[in-house]
């Protein structure tokens, strides 16, 4: 029996883009479906009931019709835009971060509930706390477990002894960490401090609550930040555009996890 | 298939159609529609267009005041001393100005971001005619500034970037009110927009 034409989905908004004269292309990623592209019809004009319901970072619930290429949004209604979220300069920017790597790592008509109520809960937590960085770090953690790309936290990756206290490195590229008589020629290894592998299991754990509770000096901030980033962009295999800008706001406001 | 495959075709054609399909919404197939067009079309038209293109080309540059697209520096605008100029208009496009001159209710000056901060287009605030806002606005000349970016997020978040980086002194910064479309209902309004309509309610 053929799918349904008309057809429901609850969907994370991640981005837009404008199509002919009034018409959007627009990307979600839905939690029954995962990613998807579909046309919203007339939506860019002032008049559409559309209009307002498509923006980037909005839970949304959807009435989708079949198209021969791409689906057509139908109805849209806001489940929630995260609020405060879009009252903030550096929450939008964090939000359109997540949006990116959601949009990088999900896949087409492969459903990820996993991803899609781990990208809520973070644009909630956001919204809480514009200023900290710990949400996105929380985040890129748990996408890469969610994706099934989790790095190796406990065992050398190489020879599988449990690695010992202060006697650790981490690989992004041969996926986690390495003990020090371990060095496989294509690794490109990076220093791991004992602290900074302590908050990654805790990340791991998926205690959100005591996560993001932390509070992280300045260096130890740091060093999370490019040891996932590096994880993060390696498997994506493309640069972050969004970077960036995050980069430019943070060295304005000088602004820390 | 690719056009670079016909055998036959002739290289000024396939030419053609490979620099139509680079414009905006026009696909292989609709560049050839175009190229075929254009060859049947009679010697006068083609070479108008052809002129038009060389002639926007060579005329139009950016207006030194307002950034937006004009054949003499400055523009009109900027060169109407009946207008404002202590009050500059904020918008994100060239055809933003026009919708606002249609509607003959302001008479301050323009200033033409080409564009909106959005990051996964690759466009931060070095890609805008931010430096040159924030040049104009430095000397004290300027009383107030009125944000008409787009209501969509990409719009607010190049506004919020605006105000986080003005040296506002004396500076008056307004933005337009954010609610109801006319012509629209409430039953379609999303939760943001009727927030900010209650909002910006005003006494009657």
């Amino acid at each position: 029996m053929p799918p349904p034409r008309v057809y429901r989905s609850e969907a994370l908004t991640l981005r837009k883009m404008p199509l002919g004269e009034a018409d959007l292309i627009v990307t979600f990623f839905t939690r029954e479906n995962g990613k998807l592209q579909a046309v919203g019809k007339g939506a860019r004009k002032n008049s559409s009931k559309l209009v307002g319901h498509l923006e980037p970072l909005t839970q949304v619930n959807l009435s989708l019709a079949r198209g021969r290429s791409l689906d057509v949004v139908t109805q849209a209604q806001v489940v929630t835009n995260f609020p405060p979220l879009k009252d903030h300069l550096d929450a939008i920017t964090k939000g359109l971060y997540l949006a990116e790597l959601v949009d990088g790592f999900g896949s087409e008509a492969q459903p990820n509930p996993a991803l899609y109520q781990l990208a809520l809960d973070t644009l909630h937590s956001i919204a809480r706390d514009p200023d900290s960085d710990l949400p996105l770090r929380y985040f890129e953690l748990r996408l890469l477990q969610a994706s099934g790309l989790m790095p190796e936290l406990y065992h050398c990756v190489e020879c599988r002894n449990p690695v010992q206290e202060n006697k650790h490195r981490f690989s992004p590229n041969v996926g986690g960490v390495l003990c020090l008589d371990c060095s496989p020629a294509e690794a490109r290894i990076r220093p791991l401090s004992v602290r900074a592998l302590k908050v990654l299991r805790l990340f791991h754990r998926g205690r959100q609550a005591e996560a993001l509770g932390l509070r992280l000096n300045p260096s130890l901030s740091q060093e999370l930040k490019t040891l996932l980033a590096s994880a993060v962009s390696y498997w994506l295999e493309k640069e972050i555009r969004s970077t960036s800008l995050l980069e430019r706001l943070r060295a304005d406001s000088g602004v820390g996890a | 298939m690719s056009t670079n495959s016909i055998p036959s075709a002739s290289p000024s054609l396939v030419k053609l159609i490979t620099e139509l399909s680079k414009l905006p919404g026009v696909g292989p197939k609709s560049a050839q529609r175009l190229a075929f067009h254009l060859i049947r079309l009679p010697e006068a038209d083609a070479y108008a267009l052809a002129n038009a293109i060389t002639t926007v080309k060579q005329n139009v540059v950016f207006c030194q005041e307002c950034q937006n697209l004009t054949d003499s520096s400055p523009c009109t605008i900027c060169a109407d001393s009946q207008r404002d100029a202590g009050v500059i208009c904020l918008v994100e496009d060239p055809l933003d100005v026009l919708a606002l001159e249609r509607t003959r209710c302001f008479r301050g000056r323009y200033h033409v971001l080409h564009g909106a901060i959005s990051p996964l287009n690759g466009i931060g605030p070095d890609q805008l005619k931010i430096k040159e806002l924030m040049a104009r606005l430095t000397g004290g000349r300027i009383q107030e500034l009125i944000i008409a970016t787009n209501p969509t997020l990409e719009g607010e978040a190049t506004a919020m970037y605006i105000r986080r980086n003005l040296d506002r002194g004396a500076l008056k910064v307004t933005h337009l009110a954010r609610g109801l479309p006319v012509g629209g209902s409430l039953e379609y309004s999303d939760e943001l927009t009727l927030t900010r309509a209650f909002q910006g309610r005003q006494e009657l």
